[in-house]
């Protein structure tokens, strides 16, 4: 090129140098996200509704002559809607992905974040945080609300300071949080929110139960290894004779995330957006 | 500077793009030409990495889209126009973009203003008309304030007052030296904004030229009289390397002279002119005419049956 031509072309431009991509502002990129869709309010209050709801009346419910009394029992029923409620949290983790891939949103994020795995993290971090946050504070209030209902049965009178209560009150929260992020995952996977929220409910959900009334051993032996039923030993009060101990619920909750993102994060990569 | 160095994707079977070799320079806006389903939509998203070449590179200032630390400053796209949440506002849509790196508030409210969707900037972009969501793109991809825009039917839905807007600002954004290229199957579009012209037909390159040379090349600049002595005058214009047709009584289309010729003939014989007109070439037809070959769905006539 010659001089000449050189001058006829304006100088050449230069962008902003103050605007950098980084995890930081992926996380808060999917805090502004999570919280500006109206279905985010909507879907986490009904399950904050159904969880201390449902355990209320549940709880008033219950006989007075209940024969079974003690904390497991007692948190079996208040916690009852925390069940329901997770339902409502993984269709709100599954949607905060398969959301993008349905309206096209997803293109506008990828060009941003053009190594895509890391959105997935950001996804999963804030998403975690904010129900873990949720549901540790909703665990609770729900606890403390059902005992005031109990209290004089033989279900009342539970504290924290007894045996096994305060961890299986946090085996609660771990749950829900651990069932949102197995669902944002699978949605990730997926990327289609009917097929997600159709496999959700139909593979992690119901099948394991289905799975008892099959006539083969080995099926028995397996489905406390499903991804819906491993923290299901986190939950109990007195852990004994459960059929995973509560470390392996830990290491098997923990496998099952590592083998959703893995494949999230693989097929993130490699497919087209 | 955009690089496309053989690039090829396919779509299992099907070929978009097809060995395309090009370079988009910075200063001017280049236009990017071919009929539906050519293979623009799918060489822009190669260059922001939506989509993976099944061979070839794409790459921006010499480096893959993926390894820039800020990426939206160096590429502002504007792809299919709704990439957007239909349930988020238009704000809060930039808004979360922009958090992604670190792109302060006030720059969210400028490009807001900057589009003109200042006034509903907070509804929710599923109610947005297409040519708003068209804003809404447009406004995206200047977040960054980038060095490159990648443009993807841009004028699409706008109102002709948009139209207008959208030359302008390409026009100054390329003025300022940053590469800006856009797409469009409208050639009279391109005509108007861009300086240079990649086309494609079938996902290959069919001319990567100037506007001006790609018309003098593929059409022909005609001149259009209208006269009540036009018989009289065709006989006058007569000549070697000169073709007179009358597509109706008092008109007469002239090719292989100027308008100016014209002119003079007349007055030379005295007759009289009551429209004397230059057609440039019409982008149009040197486009018909190039991509002829390359028109992936064609109507056919007998069409009912097939």
């Amino acid at each position: 090129m010659t001089a000449a031509v050189m001058t006829d072309r304006p100088a050449a431009y230069t962008p902003p140098v103050h605007y950098k991509l980084s995890a930081a502002g992926l996380l808060r990129s999917e805090w502004t996200k999570l919280w500006s869709l109206r279905s985010t309010w909507i879907v986490l209050l009904c399950a904050v509704v159904f969880s201390a709801g449902l355990g209320a009346l549940i709880a008033s419910s219950v006989p007075s002559d209940q024969a079974l009394g003690g904390a497991g029992a007692a948190l079996d029923f208040s916690m009852a809607g925390i069940a329901l409620a997770s339902v409502f949290v993984a269709v709100l983790g599954i949607l905060t992905v398969t959301g993008e891939y349905s309206t096209g949103s997803i293109r506008s994020t990828m060009s941003a974040a053009p190594k895509r795995v890391p959105v997935l993290w950001a996804k999963a971090a804030v998403y975690g945080a904010v129900v873990a946050v949720l549901f540790g504070v909703m665990v609770f209030l729900t606890f403390f609300m059902t005992q005031a209902i109990f209290s004089g049965t033989d279900l009342g009178g539970v504290s924290l300071a007894d045996e096994g209560v305060l961890r299986a009150l946090l085996g609660y929260a771990a749950m829900i949080v651990y069932l949102a992020l197995l669902a944002l995952g699978i949605g990730s996977i997926l990327r289609n929110s009917a097929g997600s929220i159709g496999f959700y409910i139909g593979v992690i959900m119901i099948l394991p139960q289905l799975a008892t009334l099959l006539p083969w051993n080995w099926v028995a032996e397996v489905t406390p290894y499903a991804p819906g039923n491993v923290p299901n030993t986190l939950l109990l009060v007195d852990p004994t004779g459960a059929n995973l101990s509560v470390g392996e619920s830990w290491l098997w909750m923990g496998i099952w995330l590592v083998v959703t993102y893995g494949l999230a994060g693989v097929l993130l990569k490699r497919r087209d957006v | 500077m955009i690089e496309i160095e053989h690039l090829t994707k396919r779509y299992g079977k099907k070929t978009a793009v097809d060995d395309l070799t090009f370079t988009v320079k910075p200063g001017v806006v280049t236009g990017f030409l071919g009929p539906n389903g050519a293979g623009k939509s799918t060489t822009m998203r190669a260059i922001v990495g939506l989509d993976a070449p099944t061979s070839g590179l794409a790459r921006v200032n010499g480096r893959h889209y993926s390894e820039f630390r800020s990426p939206l400053t160096e590429v502002g796209a504007l792809l299919e126009a709704k990439s957007v949440h239909a349930g988020r506002s238009a704000y809060k849509h930039l808004l979360a973009l922009a958090r992604t790196h670190g792109i302060p508030k006030r720059r969210v409210t400028e490009v807001i203003d900057l589009v003109g969707l200042h006034e509903v900037a907070g509804k929710r972009v599923g109610g947005f008309s297409l040519g708003m969501g068209q804003r809404l793109g447009i406004a995206v991809a200047l977040l960054g304030d980038p060095a490159v825009l990648i443009l993807d039917e841009p004028v699409n839905g706008l109102d002709p007052d948009g139209v207008k807007w959208i030359r302008l600002l390409l026009k100054g954004l390329a003025a300022e030296g940053r590469t800006v290229f856009l797409s469009s199957h409208l050639m009279s579009e391109l005509a108007q904004t861009a300086e240079h012209l990649v086309v494609i037909g079938q996902g290959r390159l069919l001319a990567d030229t100037t506007v001006d040379a790609f018309v003098s090349g593929n059409g022909q600049a005609r001149v259009r009289v209208v006269s009540p002595d036009a018989a009289r005058l065709a006989e006058s214009l007569a000549g070697p390397g000169i073709s007179v047709a009358s597509p109706e009584r008092g008109v007469l289309e002239v090719t292989g002279t100027e308008a100016a010729v014209v002119g003079q003939t007349a007055a030379a014989h005295g007759l009289v002119l009551h429209e004397l007109r230059t057609d440039r070439g019409s982008l149009e037809d040197a486009f018909m005419q190039l991509t002829a070959d390359a028109v992936e769905y064609r109507q056919t006539s007998e069409g009912a049956n097939r």
